[in-house]
């Protein structure tokens, strides 16, 4: 990842030397950073730790592309403060796979059934289900479609993303256990 | 080369790696976050700009003052129309003349539209770039606002342009010379009719909303040289557009394209703001990122056209059509970007899907202060269809016909004259209805021999409390490629190494529709290797072949060919090398699965081997060049819906989409089928909710944001049953495969409008169609 490089200047204006700090997991590793208190989680995930897998598509809480789960639930983090991350668990897309590189179900059935076109959507997407399929491990059609009515997608139609998540959660049934 | 002439274009021919779903090798990347977008990217000593917009929509700048904005810590430019080079130029960067209007500067002293840019900013963080938008003052003398085409074409009106010196003069606020079709004899046609159907038909202004909003990253090295990664559809195109305007030779622009979020055809225009921030990063001697906020999307992006058809056609008892007549006027906006193309497309479009010899179309594209109007899948014919498509449906209730069996017997058929000049191939069209008809259950009753309006369309669900329910039928046809209005060249360049692997170079953009994989497919098909051995390379027009960028639905129709023209001359020379370590002649040998083999025999060599380097030989490098300008192939579909109709509410709920395509040879079914459930949501959008609201005395946008602006959400879309047919394939593209990025998005608007009107009797003849227009109309009836 690229390192974040600041101008001089930046924080000696505006009282924005004002920074403070955060201690949090992200993906279950801990990370300390300082943050000027109007950053969003978003920003300070992309920009400030450098994953940019989560993505900005509104950065007002409507399109859902910025989902990130935090102590489980799923939150758009570009209405959430980094500040409010200070002690909570964040999960990001960039988290999903293994240690290994294994990929989670989720993201192997968005791949099997063409679930993603642009990719934009899709990380969103994938922490959308994740906290679904925790919640209801073996949801309906519908309630895949609910669960999935604050991501929007332009490109796909939803068909092969709701596919994709009911397969995730038939898998997970025939082995007998939730998905991660 | 002509592909006809080209061996081993098989139309027939069983493949074995195209035709099948395999792995999409873009899809790894986006699952798991790496695959880079634009805004991604962060560079040492990185600035942010941010463009201030307009808040009127027609006005002179009489001042504009920067300088509290300058004195602001931490901004490091500003540039108003008094710092820029003022060089008119394309909207679009596409091939010129035929399809787009010089008609722009990067920033000018008018305001045309509520949102355009005056000024931009750069500074260390987009916060502080933010605040120095508000402390830029402009004054504006306001000039009257035309935001309809019947204002901007009143006697009197103002002229939005007309003094720019190398502007084409033309009669009030045209955007370009009125397009005119004629064939036959209209008034002959019109006098042998039993019956004329007219109407006027009118459509919104849906907006393509693809996820990522419009992102560029300039930079500048010591040499004079630029380099710009955007979020672009064709970025050979931007290079050609940023070298003419900023006075540069194409060398010393290189362009990068990797991922990006949708554009759906607007992202092939330039919006001021990728000059502004090459221009900022020149004088600031740093990187500067410019990305646009979700509003900028809707304020500075490219809507569909706006547009008002009188549509008035003539028919025999019997069905036959004598005569067609149309008046069509594009609400363009405030610049003409694709107007001319998008006119001149969307027009001649109705001389053809229903047969009819006795056509006079006229096409005007009309200058308003609203946003501007581009190119958005479909490209004038959405618009021009929904009119024709309903048309069809209204003659064939006063002609006691099935609306199947109507638009069956006028279907466009093999050799038929298509709208861009060519015969037509195949009977692709007659094909989808009569598919689509066996699907969902719609009788075959021949034409005129069932009783009462020959509803012969799949048993109605009868009402359930206020839900009223119906079938729908809507047809179209969209060419693969932009030809004749310009002629377009892709080109590939493929490498294969030692160790028998393969790379393909190419121009055509990753615009998310799992294009590069089929190009792959294709050149592995081509080669005989296996699919996992080529590796594709795109994205850097320093690197890769010219290509002219990802449009008009000709990716893997013409991307695709020269990739495969590039494999087979690898492959050639792949077999002179083999028949030599064979003792066979090149002639006897085949290649299949990484195996060379003398034809009947068990002669056998693996790729790998052939490609080995020999004792004391150096490696070997087999390099193929694949050049390929089409002209033009046809694809089909008929789309088959059922809605609900809610007549207390209005609400309409579209319940199932039959979609039938036909697409000459399906390359990745599963790509293929994403392409067609992806465009019947933004057409269900564009049919029933989806319009970029203007407001009609001030020009100010009223929605620009995604929970005003209503698109389809998962729990809003129905299922969508693909059907994709493989019965009409063009010799013009690999083994025969067409276009279907475009074609999915014209035929469901107006199968969803017949519905509507089968489930509750009443015509709409416009999109979108609301709740509130669905109840008052109820209440007329």
């Amino acid at each position: 990842m690229s390192a974040v490089t600041r101008d001089p200047t930046d924080n000696a204006i505006f009282g924005r030397d004002d920074t403070r700090a955060v201690r949090c997991t992200v993906n279950g590793e801990p990370v300390a950073f300082t943050v000027a208190p109007y950053r969003t989680l978003l920003d300070a995930l992309r920009h400030e730790i450098g994953l940019t897998g989560t993505k900005k598509g509104c950065d007002v809480g409507d399109c859902g592309a910025c989902t990130v789960l935090v102590d489980g639930a799923p939150v758009n983090a570009c209405l959430m403060l980094a500040l409010e991350a200070d002690g909570r668990a964040i999960e990001t897309v960039e988290g999903l796979a293994g240690a290994e590189g294994e990929l989670h179900p989720l993201q192997r059935q968005f791949m099997r059934c063409g679930a993603a076109q642009c990719g934009f959507c899709t990380p969103g997407m994938l922490m959308m289900a994740k906290a679904l399929l925790a919640e209801k491990p073996a949801p309906s059609e519908t309630e895949i479609r609910f669960a999935l009515a604050g991501n929007i997608c332009r490109c796909t139609g939803y068909t092969k993303i709701v596919e994709a998540v009911a397969e995730t959660a038939k898998e997970a049934a025939q082995e007998g256990q939730a998905p991660r | 080369m002509s592909a006809a002439a080209l061996p081993g274009n098989g139309l027939d021919a069983a493949l074995g790696i195209v035709g099948t779903s395999v792995r999409r090798s873009d899809l790894a990347e986006k699952v798991s976050g790496s695959a880079r977008y634009t805004a991604d990217i962060r560079l040492p000593g990185m600035l942010f700009a941010r463009v201030k917009r307009s808040t009127v929509a027609h006005a002179v700048i009489r001042r504009i003052d920067t300088s509290r904005a300058l004195a602001l810590p931490g901004v490091k430019a500003v540039l108003t129309h008094a710092d820029v080079p003022r060089v008119l130029h394309y909207g679009s960067p596409m091939p010129r003349a035929a399809s787009c209007t010089k008609d722009q500067y990067i920033l000018d002293r008018k305001v045309r539209y509520w949102g355009e840019a005056v000024a931009a900013v750069a500074a260390v963080s987009e916060e502080v770039a933010e605040e120095a938008l508000a402390l830029i003052e402009v004054e504006y003398d306001e000039l009257p606002v035309l935001i309809t085409t019947e204002a901007a074409e009143a006697p009197d009106a103002a002229q939005i342009h007309g003094n720019e010196p190398d502007r084409e003069a033309l009669p009030g606020n045209l955007v370009a010379p009125p397009v005119r079709v004629a064939r036959g004899d209209v008034e002959r046609g019109f006098a042998e009719a039993d019956l004329i159907v007219e109407g006027l038909y009118e459509g919104g202004r849906p907006t393509p909303a693809y996820m990522e909003p419009n992102a560029s990253l300039c930079h500048w090295d010591e040499h004079g040289r630029l380099t710009v990664h955007i979020s672009t559809q064709t970025a050979f195109m931007v290079r050609g557009a940023m070298a003419e305007v900023l006075g540069l030779p194409l060398n010393q622009v290189r362009v990068l394209a990797d991922h990006f979020g949708g554009g759906f055809g607007a992202k092939q225009d330039l919006f001021q703001s990728e000059f502004l921030c090459a221009l900022l990063a020149k004088r600031t001697r740093r990187p500067v990122m410019m990305e646009w906020t979700r509003k900028e999307t809707f304020l500075g992006g490219r809507s569909r056209h706006p547009v008002k058809i009188w549509l008035k056609q003539g028919f025999k008892r019997d069905g036959t059509i004598t005569a067609r007549q149309a008046r069509l006027v594009y609400n363009s906006g405030a610049y003409g970007s694709h107007g001319p193309g998008v006119t001149a497309v969307g027009t001649s479009s109705l001389t053809s899907l229903y047969r009819c010899d006795n056509v006079l179309l006229e096409g005007r594209c009309v200058y308003t202060n609203a946003p501007i109007a581009g190119a958005y899948r479909g490209y004038g014919v959405v618009q021009a269809y929904y009119a024709l498509d309903i048309q069809l449906d209204e003659a064939a209730l006063k002609l006691g016909l099935d609306p199947a069996a109507l638009k069956l017997k006028n279907a466009v058929r093999e050799g038929d004259i298509a709208p861009s000049g060519h015969p037509i191939v195949g009977h692709g069209l007659e094909d989808c209805i009569r598919r689509g008809m066996q699907e969902v259950g719609w009788a075959s009753t021949p034409l005129g021999s069932s009783p009462d309006r020959s509803r012969a369309a799949p048993p109605k669900r009868p009402p359930q409390g206020a839900l009223r329910f119906g079938w729908g039928l809507g047809c179209e046809m969209h060419g693969s490629s932009a030809y004749p209005g310009i002629k377009e060249q892709g080109n590939a360049l493929v490498k294969m190494h030692e160790d028998g692997t393969a790379t393909l170079f190419t121009g055509t953009a990753a615009l998310g529709t799992g294009a590069h994989t089929a190009l792959a497919q294709i050149v592995a098909e081509e080669l005989g290797v296996a699919f996992e051995s080529i590796h594709v390379v795109h994205g850097d027009t320093d690197i890769v072949p010219w290509d002219i960028g990802a449009f008009a639905s000709h990716t893997t129709y013409m991307g695709g060919m020269a990739a495969k023209l590039a494999a087979a001359e690898v492959k050639r020379q792949l077999l002179e090398r083999a028949a030599g370590l064979l003792e066979a002649a090149a002639t006897d040998l085949e290649v299949r699965a990484g195996v060379v083999r003398v034809a009947g025999t068990d002669r056998i060599l693996s790729v790998r081997d052939v490609m080995a380097p020999g004792r004391g030989i150096p490696s070997p490098h087999l390099v193929g060049h694949g050049s390929y300008s089409p002209t033009k192939s046809y694809s089909f579909a008929a789309h088959f819906v059922e809605v609900q109709v809610d007549v207390e509410t209005g609400q309409v709920q579209v319940l199932q989409v039959v979609p039938v395509h036909e697409v000459g040879r399906v390359v990745h079914p599963v790509a293929a089928q994403g392409q067609v459930e992806g465009g019947v949501q933004q057409g269900i959008g564009h049919t029933l909710s989806e319009n970029h609201e203007i407001d009609p005395v001030t020009g100010r946008t009223l929605n620009a944001s995604f929970v005003d602006y209503k698109m389809p959400l998962a729990m809003d879309m129905p299922p969508v049953r693909t059907i994709l047919l493989e019965t009409a394939p063009d010799p013009g593209g690999p083994w025969g495969a067409k276009g279907i990025g475009e074609d999915p998005i014209i035929a469901i608007g107006p199968a969803i409008a017949n519905a509507i009107f089968d489930a509750v009797g009443v015509r709409f003849r416009h999109y979108p169609i609301t709740p509130e227009q669905v109840l008052q109309r109820l209440r007329e009836v």
